[in-house]
Protein backbone atom coordinates (compact mmCIF):
# COMPACT_ATOMS: atom_id res chain seq x y z
CA UNK A 1 0.00 0.00 0.00
CA UNK A 2 2.80 2.13 0.85
CA UNK A 3 4.89 1.61 -1.96
CA UNK A 4 1.25 1.89 -3.90
CA UNK A 5 0.90 5.39 -2.50
CA UNK A 6 4.82 6.32 -3.27
CA UNK A 7 4.33 5.29 -7.21
CA UNK A 8 1.39 7.88 -7.63
CA UNK A 9 3.10 10.52 -5.72
CA UNK A 10 5.93 9.66 -8.39
CA UNK A 11 3.81 9.50 -11.21
CA UNK A 12 1.81 12.47 -9.92
CA UNK A 13 4.79 14.57 -9.90
CA UNK A 14 6.67 13.21 -13.20
CA UNK A 15 3.72 13.85 -15.40
CA UNK A 16 0.44 16.76 -15.37
CA UNK A 17 -2.99 15.88 -15.86
CA UNK A 18 -3.61 17.05 -19.28
CA UNK A 19 -7.47 17.87 -19.55
CA UNK A 20 -8.52 16.84 -22.94
CA UNK A 21 -11.93 18.71 -24.13
CA UNK A 22 -14.01 15.04 -25.25
CA UNK A 23 -11.93 14.47 -28.34
CA UNK A 24 -13.48 11.47 -29.70
CA UNK A 25 -11.54 8.10 -30.12
CA UNK A 26 -11.98 4.22 -30.43
CA UNK A 27 -10.49 1.47 -28.60
CA UNK A 28 -7.75 -0.60 -31.22
CA UNK A 29 -8.38 -3.14 -28.87
CA UNK A 30 -9.91 -4.74 -25.93
CA UNK A 31 -8.42 -3.70 -23.03
CA UNK A 32 -8.90 -3.18 -18.77
CA UNK A 33 -9.96 0.19 -17.93
CA UNK A 34 -8.07 1.47 -14.40
CA UNK A 35 -9.26 3.36 -11.98
CA UNK A 36 -5.81 5.80 -12.06
CA UNK A 37 -3.22 6.17 -14.88
CA UNK A 38 -0.73 3.17 -13.89
CA UNK A 39 -0.78 -0.76 -14.35
CA UNK A 40 -1.55 -2.06 -10.81
CA UNK A 41 -4.67 0.30 -9.99
CA UNK A 42 -8.06 -0.87 -10.14
CA UNK A 43 -10.06 -2.23 -12.31
CA UNK A 44 -12.70 0.04 -13.82
CA UNK A 45 -14.08 -1.67 -16.19
CA UNK A 46 -13.21 -3.11 -19.48
CA UNK A 47 -12.83 -2.03 -23.29
CA UNK A 48 -14.02 -3.94 -26.19
CA UNK A 49 -12.70 -3.17 -29.33
CA UNK A 50 -13.43 -0.35 -31.58
CA UNK A 51 -15.95 0.70 -28.43
CA UNK A 52 -16.75 4.79 -29.06
CA UNK A 53 -14.18 6.80 -26.58
CA UNK A 54 -14.44 10.20 -24.97
CA UNK A 55 -10.97 11.08 -24.37
CA UNK A 56 -11.35 13.27 -21.51
CA UNK A 57 -7.79 13.50 -20.23
CA UNK A 58 -3.87 12.39 -20.98
CA UNK A 59 -1.18 11.52 -18.09
CA UNK A 60 2.06 10.45 -18.82
CA UNK A 61 1.36 6.64 -20.88
CA UNK A 62 -1.81 7.21 -20.09
CA UNK A 63 -5.65 8.30 -21.56
CA UNK A 64 -8.60 8.80 -19.19
CA UNK A 65 -11.15 7.95 -21.46
CA UNK A 66 -15.30 7.63 -21.55
CA UNK A 67 -17.06 4.44 -22.79
CA UNK A 68 -21.01 4.57 -23.28
CA UNK A 69 -20.62 1.55 -20.46
CA UNK A 70 -18.02 2.73 -18.42
CA UNK A 71 -14.51 5.37 -17.56
CA UNK A 72 -11.01 4.96 -16.63
CA UNK A 73 -7.74 5.04 -17.60
CA UNK A 74 -6.14 2.91 -20.79
CA UNK A 75 -2.53 2.98 -22.18
CA UNK A 76 -2.28 6.04 -25.22
CA UNK A 77 -1.02 3.03 -27.76
CA UNK A 78 -4.38 1.26 -27.28
CA UNK A 79 -6.76 4.28 -28.47
CA UNK A 80 -6.92 5.39 -32.02
CA UNK A 81 -7.92 9.37 -31.62
CA UNK A 82 -10.36 11.02 -33.43
CA UNK A 83 -13.11 8.53 -33.82
CA UNK A 84 -14.21 5.83 -36.23
CA UNK A 85 -15.87 7.72 -38.67
CA UNK A 86 -13.14 10.40 -39.42
CA UNK A 87 -11.51 7.87 -42.60
CA UNK A 88 -15.23 8.90 -44.08
CA UNK A 89 -14.75 11.86 -45.79
CA UNK A 90 -17.20 12.83 -48.64
CA UNK A 91 -15.98 12.89 -52.01
CA UNK A 92 -16.24 16.50 -52.76
CA UNK A 93 -13.49 16.66 -49.50
CA UNK A 94 -11.60 14.36 -51.96
CA UNK A 95 -12.59 15.74 -55.34
CA UNK A 96 -11.21 19.27 -53.74
CA UNK A 97 -7.93 18.35 -52.56
CA UNK A 98 -9.30 18.81 -49.11
CA UNK A 99 -9.67 15.06 -47.82
CA UNK A 100 -8.14 13.86 -44.32
CA UNK A 101 -7.14 16.72 -42.77
CA UNK A 102 -9.43 19.57 -43.69
CA UNK A 103 -6.27 21.36 -44.84
CA UNK A 104 -6.42 22.45 -48.61
CA UNK A 105 -3.59 20.26 -49.97
CA UNK A 106 -2.60 21.83 -53.73
CA UNK A 107 -1.21 18.89 -55.93
CA UNK A 108 -0.50 20.90 -58.85
CA UNK A 109 2.75 20.56 -60.30
CA UNK A 110 4.14 17.67 -57.81
CA UNK A 111 4.57 14.58 -59.18
CA UNK A 112 3.10 11.20 -57.28
CA UNK A 113 5.58 8.47 -56.32
CA UNK A 114 3.16 5.62 -57.94
CA UNK A 115 4.28 2.22 -57.98
CA UNK A 116 4.47 2.78 -61.59
CA UNK A 117 6.88 6.00 -61.40
CA UNK A 118 9.48 4.51 -59.26
CA UNK A 119 9.59 1.97 -61.48
CA UNK A 120 10.49 4.48 -64.53
CA UNK A 121 12.48 6.32 -62.45
CA UNK A 122 15.84 7.39 -63.38
CA UNK A 123 18.95 7.79 -61.45
CA UNK A 124 19.54 11.73 -61.16
CA UNK A 125 22.96 12.61 -60.26
CA UNK A 126 23.11 16.11 -59.50
CA UNK A 127 20.64 15.63 -56.79
CA UNK A 128 22.37 12.61 -55.19
CA UNK A 129 25.24 14.76 -54.55
CA UNK A 130 23.28 17.23 -53.23
CA UNK A 131 21.58 14.66 -50.86
CA UNK A 132 25.63 13.91 -49.63
CA UNK A 133 26.02 17.75 -49.89
CA UNK A 134 23.92 17.71 -46.58
CA UNK A 135 25.02 14.72 -44.83
CA UNK A 136 26.40 16.14 -40.94
CA UNK A 137 28.55 14.32 -38.75
CA UNK A 138 27.73 12.72 -35.50
CA UNK A 139 29.60 15.49 -33.61
CA UNK A 140 27.80 17.85 -35.51
CA UNK A 141 24.37 16.14 -34.36
CA UNK A 142 25.58 15.40 -31.07
CA UNK A 143 26.03 19.29 -30.57
CA UNK A 144 22.49 20.31 -32.28
CA UNK A 145 20.84 17.88 -30.10
CA UNK A 146 22.52 19.10 -26.68
CA UNK A 147 21.50 22.52 -27.88
CA UNK A 148 17.74 21.16 -27.60
CA UNK A 149 18.32 19.65 -24.30
CA UNK A 150 18.14 16.16 -25.43
CA UNK A 151 20.53 13.59 -23.63
CA UNK A 152 20.51 9.99 -25.01
CA UNK A 153 19.09 7.17 -22.34
CA UNK A 154 19.51 3.60 -22.55
CA UNK A 155 16.55 1.61 -23.79
CA UNK A 156 16.03 -2.08 -24.42
CA UNK A 157 14.15 -2.69 -27.85
CA UNK A 158 10.53 -4.39 -27.45
CA UNK A 159 10.38 -8.08 -28.31
CA UNK A 160 7.64 -8.33 -30.89
CA UNK A 161 4.49 -9.41 -29.61
CA UNK A 162 2.23 -12.11 -31.21
CA UNK B 1 35.42 -18.58 -61.43
CA UNK B 2 34.54 -19.89 -57.95
CA UNK B 3 31.93 -17.34 -57.67
CA UNK B 4 30.28 -18.87 -60.85
CA UNK B 5 30.78 -22.45 -59.30
CA UNK B 6 29.09 -21.50 -56.24
CA UNK B 7 26.43 -19.92 -57.71
CA UNK B 8 26.06 -23.06 -60.21
CA UNK B 9 26.37 -25.58 -57.18
CA UNK B 10 23.51 -23.19 -55.25
CA UNK B 11 21.17 -23.11 -57.98
CA UNK B 12 21.62 -27.14 -58.52
CA UNK B 13 20.99 -27.15 -54.76
CA UNK B 14 17.78 -25.07 -54.93
CA UNK B 15 16.81 -27.21 -57.80
CA UNK B 16 16.93 -30.25 -56.35
CA UNK B 17 15.61 -28.92 -53.05
CA UNK B 18 12.80 -27.69 -55.15
CA UNK B 19 12.19 -31.24 -56.51
CA UNK B 20 12.15 -32.48 -53.92
CA UNK B 21 9.70 -30.62 -51.99
CA UNK B 22 7.38 -30.92 -55.69
CA UNK B 23 7.07 -34.89 -54.82
CA UNK B 24 5.43 -33.48 -52.05
CA UNK B 25 2.89 -31.19 -53.78
CA UNK B 26 3.52 -28.57 -51.52
CA UNK B 27 2.75 -24.70 -53.09
CA UNK B 28 5.77 -24.27 -55.26
CA UNK B 29 5.69 -20.39 -54.91
CA UNK B 30 5.78 -20.73 -51.13
CA UNK B 31 8.33 -23.25 -51.51
CA UNK B 32 10.38 -21.33 -53.92
CA UNK B 33 10.15 -18.07 -51.07
CA UNK B 34 11.32 -20.43 -48.76
CA UNK B 35 13.96 -22.00 -50.13
CA UNK B 36 15.57 -18.85 -50.37
CA UNK B 37 14.90 -17.33 -47.55
CA UNK B 38 16.47 -20.11 -45.87
CA UNK B 39 19.80 -20.34 -48.23
CA UNK B 40 19.58 -16.45 -46.91
CA UNK B 41 19.87 -17.18 -43.02
CA UNK B 42 22.08 -19.75 -43.53
CA UNK B 43 24.67 -17.70 -45.45
CA UNK B 44 23.93 -14.92 -42.74
CA UNK B 45 24.34 -17.15 -40.39
CA UNK B 46 28.53 -17.97 -41.29
CA UNK B 47 27.81 -19.69 -44.21
CA UNK B 48 27.62 -23.11 -43.29
CA UNK B 49 25.99 -24.46 -45.94
CA UNK B 50 26.60 -27.28 -48.55
CA UNK B 51 27.58 -24.19 -51.20
CA UNK B 52 30.54 -23.15 -48.90
CA UNK B 53 33.46 -25.12 -48.89
CA UNK B 54 34.87 -24.32 -45.85
CA UNK B 55 33.22 -24.71 -42.76
CA UNK B 56 33.81 -21.27 -41.72
CA UNK B 57 32.41 -17.87 -43.36
CA UNK B 58 35.83 -17.09 -45.94
CA UNK B 59 36.36 -14.00 -46.47
CA UNK B 60 35.15 -13.46 -49.79
CA UNK B 61 37.03 -10.74 -51.68
CA UNK B 62 35.27 -7.30 -52.72
CA UNK B 63 35.09 -7.22 -56.82
CA UNK B 64 37.75 -4.74 -57.71
CA UNK B 65 35.01 -2.50 -59.20
CA UNK B 66 35.05 0.97 -57.91
CA UNK B 67 31.61 0.71 -57.11
CA UNK B 68 31.64 3.27 -54.27
CA UNK B 69 33.03 5.77 -55.56
CA UNK B 70 30.57 9.07 -55.93
CA UNK B 71 32.66 10.77 -58.47
CA UNK B 72 30.53 10.07 -61.92
CA UNK B 73 27.57 9.39 -62.92
CA UNK B 74 28.63 6.39 -65.03
CA UNK B 75 29.15 4.26 -61.98
CA UNK B 76 25.64 4.73 -60.51
CA UNK B 77 22.97 4.00 -63.05
CA UNK B 78 22.95 0.30 -63.59
CA UNK B 79 26.57 -0.65 -62.82
CA UNK B 80 26.25 -2.29 -59.03
CA UNK B 81 23.92 -5.53 -59.57
CA UNK B 82 25.99 -7.74 -61.24
CA UNK B 83 29.56 -6.59 -59.24
CA UNK B 84 27.70 -7.40 -56.11
CA UNK B 85 28.69 -10.42 -53.71
CA UNK B 86 25.37 -10.95 -53.35
CA UNK B 87 25.95 -14.21 -50.85
CA UNK B 88 27.83 -11.73 -48.40
CA UNK B 89 27.76 -7.89 -49.40
CA UNK B 90 30.31 -5.87 -47.82
CA UNK B 91 29.18 -2.43 -46.39
CA UNK B 92 30.30 -0.53 -49.15
CA UNK B 93 28.81 -2.56 -51.56
CA UNK B 94 25.86 -2.03 -49.50
CA UNK B 95 26.22 1.66 -49.30
CA UNK B 96 26.49 1.63 -53.40
CA UNK B 97 22.97 -0.13 -53.72
CA UNK B 98 21.54 2.22 -51.30
CA UNK B 99 23.10 4.95 -53.68
CA UNK B 100 21.33 3.70 -56.83
CA UNK B 101 18.17 3.36 -55.32
CA UNK B 102 18.38 6.41 -53.85
CA UNK B 103 19.39 8.46 -56.35
CA UNK B 104 16.45 6.88 -58.53
CA UNK B 105 14.17 7.89 -56.33
CA UNK B 106 15.54 11.25 -56.64
CA UNK B 107 14.89 11.48 -60.13
CA UNK B 108 11.31 10.45 -59.29
CA UNK B 109 10.72 13.79 -57.15
CA UNK B 110 14.10 15.89 -56.51
CA UNK B 111 14.65 17.29 -52.98
CA UNK B 112 12.89 19.81 -51.54
CA UNK B 113 15.32 23.09 -52.83
CA UNK B 114 15.79 24.60 -49.16
CA UNK B 115 19.17 23.87 -47.61
CA UNK B 116 18.19 24.84 -43.83
CA UNK B 117 15.37 21.89 -44.16
CA UNK B 118 17.31 19.23 -45.68
CA UNK B 119 20.39 20.23 -42.90
CA UNK B 120 17.75 20.03 -40.01
CA UNK B 121 16.77 16.60 -41.38
CA UNK B 122 20.14 15.54 -41.42
CA UNK B 123 20.76 16.61 -38.25
CA UNK B 124 17.69 15.21 -36.32
CA UNK B 125 17.87 11.96 -38.38
CA UNK B 126 21.82 11.36 -37.16
CA UNK B 127 21.38 11.95 -34.02
CA UNK B 128 18.43 9.64 -33.93
CA UNK B 129 20.88 6.84 -35.99
CA UNK B 130 23.64 7.58 -33.62
CA UNK B 131 21.81 5.45 -30.77
CA UNK B 132 21.28 2.81 -33.63
CA UNK B 133 23.81 -0.27 -33.75
CA UNK B 134 24.76 0.66 -36.70
CA UNK B 135 25.98 4.37 -36.06
CA UNK B 136 28.99 4.42 -38.24
CA UNK B 137 27.19 3.99 -41.58
CA UNK B 138 27.08 7.40 -43.11
CA UNK B 139 23.96 8.39 -42.43
CA UNK B 140 22.10 10.56 -45.21
CA UNK B 141 18.90 12.23 -45.00
CA UNK B 142 16.67 14.10 -47.26
CA UNK B 143 12.98 15.49 -47.92
CA UNK B 144 11.78 15.12 -51.46
CA UNK B 145 9.44 17.21 -53.79
CA UNK B 146 6.47 14.71 -53.47
CA UNK B 147 2.73 15.74 -51.90
CA UNK B 148 2.52 11.45 -51.38
CA UNK B 149 2.83 10.85 -47.62
CA UNK B 150 5.73 8.39 -47.29
CA UNK B 151 9.20 7.63 -46.32
CA UNK B 152 11.87 5.49 -47.45
CA UNK B 153 14.77 3.75 -46.52
CA UNK B 154 17.32 2.20 -48.64
CA UNK B 155 20.27 0.09 -48.02
CA UNK B 156 24.06 1.72 -46.73
CA UNK B 157 21.94 4.75 -44.55
CA UNK B 158 20.12 6.51 -46.95
CA UNK B 159 16.55 7.75 -45.62
CA UNK B 160 13.74 10.05 -47.92
CA UNK B 161 10.55 11.37 -46.46
CA UNK B 162 8.49 13.36 -48.87
CA UNK B 163 7.17 16.86 -48.12
CA UNK B 164 3.53 15.74 -47.45
CA UNK B 165 4.49 13.98 -44.95
CA UNK B 166 6.69 16.20 -43.48
CA UNK B 167 3.78 19.13 -43.75
CA UNK B 168 1.89 16.34 -41.61
CA UNK B 169 4.49 17.13 -39.07
CA UNK B 170 3.79 19.27 -35.77
CA UNK B 171 7.27 18.84 -33.56
CA UNK B 172 10.46 17.67 -33.73
CA UNK B 173 9.77 14.31 -32.19
CA UNK B 174 7.38 13.05 -34.92
CA UNK B 175 10.05 13.58 -37.40
CA UNK B 176 12.20 11.50 -35.45
CA UNK B 177 10.14 9.27 -34.80
CA UNK B 178 8.96 8.57 -38.60
CA UNK B 179 12.62 8.55 -39.45
CA UNK B 180 13.31 5.80 -36.55
CA UNK B 181 11.42 3.95 -38.14
CA UNK B 182 13.16 4.19 -41.50
CA UNK B 183 16.44 3.83 -39.73
CA UNK B 184 15.70 0.93 -37.91
CA UNK B 185 14.40 -0.94 -41.90
CA UNK B 186 18.33 0.17 -42.74
CA UNK B 187 20.32 -1.53 -39.68
CA UNK B 188 17.85 -4.84 -39.97
CA UNK B 189 18.92 -4.66 -43.37
CA UNK B 190 15.02 -5.11 -44.21
CA UNK B 191 15.29 -4.30 -47.85
CA UNK B 192 18.79 -5.19 -48.52
CA UNK B 193 17.68 -9.06 -47.68
CA UNK B 194 14.42 -8.60 -50.23
CA UNK B 195 17.32 -7.63 -52.68
CA UNK B 196 19.72 -10.55 -51.75
CA UNK B 197 16.62 -13.08 -52.30
CA UNK B 198 15.59 -11.62 -55.58
CA UNK B 199 19.50 -11.86 -57.04
CA UNK B 200 20.02 -15.59 -55.37
CA UNK B 201 16.67 -16.40 -57.32
CA UNK B 202 17.82 -14.69 -60.47
CA UNK B 203 20.98 -16.82 -60.07
CA UNK B 204 19.05 -19.86 -59.58
CA UNK B 205 18.96 -20.57 -63.45
CA UNK B 206 16.60 -19.82 -65.92
CA UNK B 207 14.86 -23.37 -67.03
CA UNK B 208 13.75 -22.99 -63.13
CA UNK B 209 12.12 -20.27 -63.63
CA UNK B 210 10.66 -21.30 -66.39
CA UNK B 211 9.27 -24.36 -65.53
CA UNK B 212 7.81 -22.76 -62.45
CA UNK B 213 6.72 -19.57 -64.10
CA UNK B 214 3.09 -19.56 -63.77
CA UNK B 215 3.29 -20.34 -60.10
CA UNK B 216 6.01 -17.76 -59.26
CA UNK B 217 5.50 -14.07 -58.25
CA UNK B 218 8.82 -13.26 -57.68
CA UNK B 219 10.53 -15.27 -60.73
CA UNK B 220 8.21 -12.73 -62.82
CA UNK B 221 8.63 -9.47 -60.80
CA UNK B 222 12.51 -9.10 -60.80
CA UNK B 223 13.52 -5.86 -59.18
CA UNK B 224 15.86 -3.74 -61.22
CA UNK B 225 18.41 -1.85 -58.98
CA UNK B 226 16.52 1.12 -59.18
CA UNK B 227 13.68 2.48 -56.98
CA UNK B 228 11.57 -0.33 -57.61
CA UNK B 229 12.20 -1.62 -54.61
CA UNK B 230 10.78 1.15 -52.83
CA UNK B 231 7.31 0.49 -54.33
CA UNK B 232 7.59 -3.43 -52.95
CA UNK B 233 5.89 -4.15 -49.38
CA UNK B 234 8.50 -5.77 -46.69
CA UNK B 235 6.90 -8.11 -44.58
CA UNK B 236 4.62 -6.93 -42.45
CA UNK B 237 7.04 -7.76 -39.41
CA UNK B 238 9.44 -6.26 -40.69
CA UNK B 239 6.98 -2.83 -40.59
CA UNK B 240 6.21 -3.96 -37.30
CA UNK B 241 9.99 -4.24 -36.27
CA UNK B 242 10.74 -0.97 -37.52
CA UNK B 243 7.96 0.70 -35.47
CA UNK B 244 8.69 -0.72 -31.88
CA UNK B 245 12.44 0.33 -32.80
CA UNK B 246 11.68 3.59 -33.83
CA UNK B 247 9.92 4.44 -31.06
CA UNK B 248 12.82 3.24 -29.03
CA UNK B 249 15.84 4.90 -31.33
CA UNK B 250 13.24 8.12 -30.89
CA UNK B 251 13.46 7.52 -26.64
CA UNK B 252 17.25 6.68 -26.57
CA UNK B 253 17.64 10.11 -28.48
CA UNK B 254 15.53 11.87 -25.93
CA UNK B 255 12.75 12.58 -27.59
CA UNK B 256 9.18 11.72 -26.30
CA UNK B 257 7.82 8.10 -27.18
CA UNK B 258 4.97 8.98 -28.78
CA UNK B 259 6.19 10.89 -31.78
CA UNK B 260 5.99 7.71 -34.69
CA UNK B 261 2.79 6.61 -32.77
CA UNK B 262 1.01 10.25 -33.26
CA UNK B 263 2.46 9.83 -36.91
CA UNK B 264 0.29 7.00 -37.20
CA UNK B 265 -2.87 8.55 -35.77
CA UNK B 266 -2.56 11.30 -38.44
CA UNK B 267 -1.76 8.83 -41.27
CA UNK B 268 -4.83 6.68 -40.06
CA UNK B 269 -6.96 9.58 -40.34
CA UNK B 270 -5.96 10.09 -43.70
CA UNK B 271 -8.75 9.24 -46.25
CA UNK B 272 -7.90 5.79 -47.79
CA UNK B 273 -9.38 6.83 -51.17
CA UNK B 274 -6.90 10.40 -50.57
CA UNK B 275 -4.12 9.44 -53.90
CA UNK B 276 -1.42 11.03 -51.40
CA UNK B 277 -1.29 7.41 -49.20
CA UNK B 278 -1.63 5.04 -52.02
CA UNK B 279 1.64 3.31 -51.94
CA UNK B 280 1.80 4.07 -48.59
CA UNK B 281 -1.21 1.87 -47.57
CA UNK B 282 -0.21 -0.34 -50.54
CA UNK B 283 2.90 -1.02 -49.09
CA UNK B 284 2.66 -1.19 -45.55
CA UNK B 285 -0.35 -2.62 -42.66
CA UNK B 286 -2.93 -0.63 -41.98
CA UNK B 287 -1.97 2.59 -39.12
CA UNK B 288 -4.40 0.86 -36.92
CA UNK B 289 -3.09 -2.61 -36.86
CA UNK B 290 0.31 -1.11 -36.45
CA UNK B 291 -0.69 1.15 -33.66
CA UNK B 292 -2.10 -1.95 -31.64
CA UNK B 293 0.94 -4.15 -32.27
CA UNK B 294 3.33 -1.20 -31.15
CA UNK B 295 0.95 -1.10 -28.13
CA UNK B 296 1.29 -5.08 -27.62
CA UNK B 297 4.90 -5.02 -27.97
CA UNK B 298 5.65 -1.52 -25.95
CA UNK B 299 3.10 -3.40 -22.83
CA UNK B 300 4.19 -1.27 -19.72
CA UNK B 301 7.78 -0.43 -21.15
CA UNK B 302 6.50 2.79 -21.59
CA UNK B 303 4.41 3.08 -18.07
CA UNK B 304 7.71 4.76 -16.05
CA UNK B 305 9.26 6.96 -18.56
CA UNK B 306 11.11 10.09 -17.84
CA UNK B 307 8.54 12.28 -20.09
CA UNK B 308 11.32 13.09 -23.49
CA UNK B 309 11.46 16.55 -25.68
CA UNK B 310 9.01 17.33 -28.16
CA UNK B 311 10.61 20.41 -29.43
CA UNK B 312 7.33 21.30 -31.57
CA UNK B 313 9.28 25.12 -31.57
CA UNK B 314 12.48 23.78 -33.28
CA UNK B 315 10.71 21.94 -36.15
CA UNK B 316 11.33 23.82 -39.11
CA UNK B 317 8.67 25.58 -40.75
CA UNK B 318 8.35 25.29 -44.00
CA UNK B 319 7.25 27.82 -46.39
Amino acid sequence: MKNYLKKYLLISLAAPILALAGEAGTALKADVLRAEPFADAKTAGSLNKNDTLDILAKKGAWLQVKSKSASGWVRILSVKRGGASVSGSSIADIASGRAGTGKVVSTTGIRGLSAEELKAAKFNEDEMKKMESHAVSATDAQSFASAGGLTSAQMAYFKGAK
Amino acid sequence: MPKQYSALLFSLLLAAGLLAMQANALDLNKALKDAVKDKIEEVKNGGETAVEKTPEAPPIPVPATPIVTNTSAATSAEAPANSINWKNPSVDEEIALGRNITGSLLGAAPLVKDDALQLYVNKVGRWVASQSERADLPWKFGVIESADINAFAAPGGYVLITKGLYQKLSNEAQLAGVLGHEIAHVVKKHQLKVLQKQQLLNTGSSWLKEKFAKNNKLADKAIGSGAEISARSLDKDAEFEADRMGMVLATRAGYDAYGLAEVLQTIGQTNKADSSVALLFKTHPAPDERLAKLGDSAGSKLDNLKAGKTLENRLYKLN
